[in-house]
Parts: C-alpha cells; structure tokens; sequence
C-alpha cells in the first residue's frame, strides 16, 4: 500500500470527521459548514495524479456515504475538480501556503454551486433555500480561510513524517 | 510533440476512465461500497455521541443535593399526572378495541416504542437529517415514523448495523398527508423552509378555502394517519399563514414548527408490530 495516498486520505478523513462534528453543534444555530474545496485542494496541487487522485476519491466515497445525495455525486465533483486543479497547477506557485488557501476557497465555491445546482431541483422554495445557501457558503468561506493554513501545514508535515519528499513528488506526473 | 499533448490530456483521459468505471460499476459493488463506507465511519459518530452524554453526565454530577430534591419533587407531581393520564389510556383503548369488535373495524396499527439517542445532527439548506444509535440491532425498519414529545420528527430512510438514518420532517424530500385539527379533510405537507440562523418551517398545501390562520390565531396540524406511516393526531406544527393558491381552488401556506427539532438529543422510534 503507498503511503503518500493513506497518508493524504487519513489527514483529510480526519478533517472530514471534524467537520461532521462541527456541523453537529451548529445545527441549532441554523447554520452549516461545507468544505468540500479544502478537502480536495492538497492533493492535486502536491501530489502525482495517481496518488493524489486516489485520495481524493476514497474521501468522495467517505462524504458520499453520510450524506444524502445519489452515491457517486461528490466522487465525481471531486475528481473533476482534483483533474482540474492538476492541469492547472504548473501556473502557479503551488507550494506556496496562502495559494493553497486561494485554491481551496475557488474551489469549494465551484463545488457548493455544483452541488447545489444538482440537489435543488424541484426544491420547493428555492428562493428561501438559495438564500440560506448564500449565507452557509460565507460561513463555509470563512472556516476555510481560518482552518486552510493549519490543515495544509498538517498534510505537509504528516507526509514528510511517513518520508514522503514533496519536492520529488510534485514532479511526478502520473 | 504528440506525446507532450497526451501529458497534458493525460488527467482528463483519468477522469474520463473515473467517470466511466463509476457508471459501468455493478449496482451491487456500489451498495457494497457505501454501506462499507457508512459503518467505518459509524463508529466515529457514535463515540462522538457517547462523549457528549459522558460530558452531560459529569455537568448534572456538579448539581447540589438541594437541586437535586428540588427536581426530585418535581418529577413526583408530573408523574402522579402522567399516572392518572395513563388510566385513562387505558380505559379508551379498552373502549376503541370493543367498538371495533362491535362495529367488525380494521384495528388500528399498534406501535412498539424504542428510544434512541441522537448521534448526529446533519442540517443544511440542502437537507436535514439526525443519525440515532439504534439500527438493525434493535429491529428498527426503514420507513418507520420518529417521534418526540413535540410531536413528528420524521422518518427513518436507511437502517445500518447499530445506527440509522432519519429524514427530518424539515427536510424538502419530507412530505406528509396531514389533517387541520378537528377537520377530517386532507392537506399536503412538506418540509424545506429552512433559513439561515432561524428556526425551521414547513409548507402547507390543498388547504380548503373556507380555513384562516394567522400568526396570531394559528391551526394546529395533525398526521392524518393516511398512508399508514405515522399514527393520526400527532402534531406536526402550527398553521401561521395561509394565501389562496394559484388556482383558486386551495389555499397555501407556511407551517410553523417546533424549535425544539433542530435542538434534539432523543427521539423515539415506532416500530409496527405485526397485526395478529
């Protein structure tokens, strides 16, 4: 088993685990957090496609299974998007910290409106629903700003623990 | 030059493989897949749940005697009233069962009660649902109606090993046959008002037009009983606006619930008992 794919999905299972506890205490409050774009943002940008898309799909899979949403949904969201983000990322300075943070929030956007344009359909007041949307993605914005750093340092050094070299693995291709 | 081209298609032509094994994947390795998925992540959830009871256990240790006494008395006088309310129960059950003797009436469905826990509170503008701590271990069914002392929770949409899966009464896939209290015809009802950082409504539909309800003199809206799911006569919520639909016909309108939903740590699970 490689470790820079086990090592990848279990710091984001662990964030994706967090999460399901977060949104727990604020279901009261009428708010919900969703971050679906820190979860798929690490791996494209520093990983090989394999390794890295083998990550992103297991926590597919993971959100898939909690949620109600026909299984597969957020498996093909995510790949798409974790496709994306590694065609794009010779563009940039993809170790930087700060553009980490920049990727996750472009892409846990695309992914709330991709998601939410598959589940409203027939929603019986979708003025209200989009409303409420509106406000839980700014949330969801904000606990990404705030978390993105610590989370992205977190994968960094839980790779560099398992002797996984980034600086090697971010020239892999494939 | 060709082959730098396919370096470049190389993560699309990945995708597309993805995409592709996804759709051809036999319906069953899916199932397999995610209820593999769903009960390694069961055990998170549920030691997360015991936590919090642990933590609420040790917050009522730090009561005095005093509040204790005090609650203790308390309890005394609701149970001499839930005692006396429990006779009577008792005395129209004996009375309903011989008029359905009398009159050869279809029982009514009988209910087995089962309490559980609340492990995890799932509400989004998208949807709204509570993972409980008893599943197939305790013989919970899918589709059987959840309740608390407010009234309709929901009802339960999977069953996995020791935890199941209830679509709130909040959530827009909810929709329910209900009646206006103390009137035989039937409503539409269904969840999805669900606004950011206030409580939960509903939506009423196929109202008769000769009903008004308004904040200040709301109607209380029952189960009906039809469909079979949920017993008639528990409260769904409170009619607080009611317009004349598109049609002409009916009148619509919003739904007020109970606060309380979006706060739940206990619910209770009618499992139907097989009719003799």
């Amino acid at each position: 088993m490689d470790r820079r794919w086990l090592i990848t999905f279990a710091t984001t299972f662990l964030l994706w685990s967090a999460l399901v506890q977060i949104n727990h205490y604020l279901a009261p409050h009428g708010a919900y957090l969703f971050a679906g774009g820190l979860l798929v943002a690490f791996a494209p940008l520093r990983l090989g496609l394999r390794n890295g898309l083998i990550a992103t799909l297991l926590i597919g899979l993971a959100v898939d299974a909690l949620e109600p949403v026909p299984f597969g949904t957020h498996l093909v969201l995510f790949a798409a998007m974790h496709v994306i983000l590694f065609h794009l990322r010779t563009r940039f300075p993809r170790e930087e910290p700060i553009f980490g943070v920049v990727v996750a929030l472009l892409a846990n956007l695309a992914l709330f409106l991709g998601l939410s344009f598959v589940l409203l359909g027939g929603h019986p007041a979708s003025g209200v629903a989009w409303a409420r949307l509106f406000v839980d993605l700014l949330w969801s914005q904000l606990f990404i700003v705030v978390v993105a750093p610590w989370f992205i340092a977190f994968q960094e050094r839980a790779l560099e623990l398992g002797r996984v070299d980034l600086v090697e693995e971010s020239r892999v291709t494939f | 030059m060709p082959s730098k081209r396919f370096d470049r298609a190389r993560p699309f032509i990945a995708l597309g493989a993805v995409v592709l094994a996804w759709i051809l994947l036999p319906v069953v390795v899916k199932s397999f897949l995610q209820v593999s998925f769903f009960e390694l992540q069961a055990p998170i959830q549920t030691t997360a749940s015991y936590a919090r009871d642990l933590q609420e256990y040790w917050a009522e240790r730090t009561h005095s005697k005093n509040d204790l006494i005090e609650a203790g008395r308390e309890l005394r006088h609701v149970y001499a009233g839930y005692e006396f309310q429990a006779q009577q129960t008792e005395a129209l059950r004996a009375e309903i069962s011989r008029l359905e003797q009398l009159l050869r009436l279809p029982s009514n469905p009988h209910y087995r009660y089962e309490p559980a826990r609340v492990a995890r509170r799932d509400f989004s503008g998208w949807w709204q649902q509570l993972v409980i701590r008893k599943g197939a271990d305790f013989g919970i069914p899918a589709g059987a109606p959840v309740i608390y002392a407010g009234g309709v929770v929901g009802r339960v949409r999977e069953v996995h090993a020791y935890t199941a899966v209830v679509d709130l009464v909040t959530s827009p896939s909810v929709r329910l046959a209900a009646n206006i209290e103390e009137d035989s015809r039937p409503v539409s009802y269904q969840g999805g008002l669900n606004p950011a950082l206030r409580p939960a409504r509903g939506i009423v539909e196929y109202v008769p037009p000769d009903f008004f309800a308004s904040a200040k003199n709301p109607k209380r809206l029952v189960t009906s009983g039809l469909g079979g799911v949920f017993p008639p006569g528990l409260t769904i919520g409170y009619i607080t606006q009611l317009d004349a639909s598109t049609d002409g016909l009916f009148k619509s309108g919003e739904v007020s619930l109970d606060p309380r939903l979006s706060e739940l740590a206990e619910v209770t699970v009618l499992v139907p008992l097989q009719s003799e």
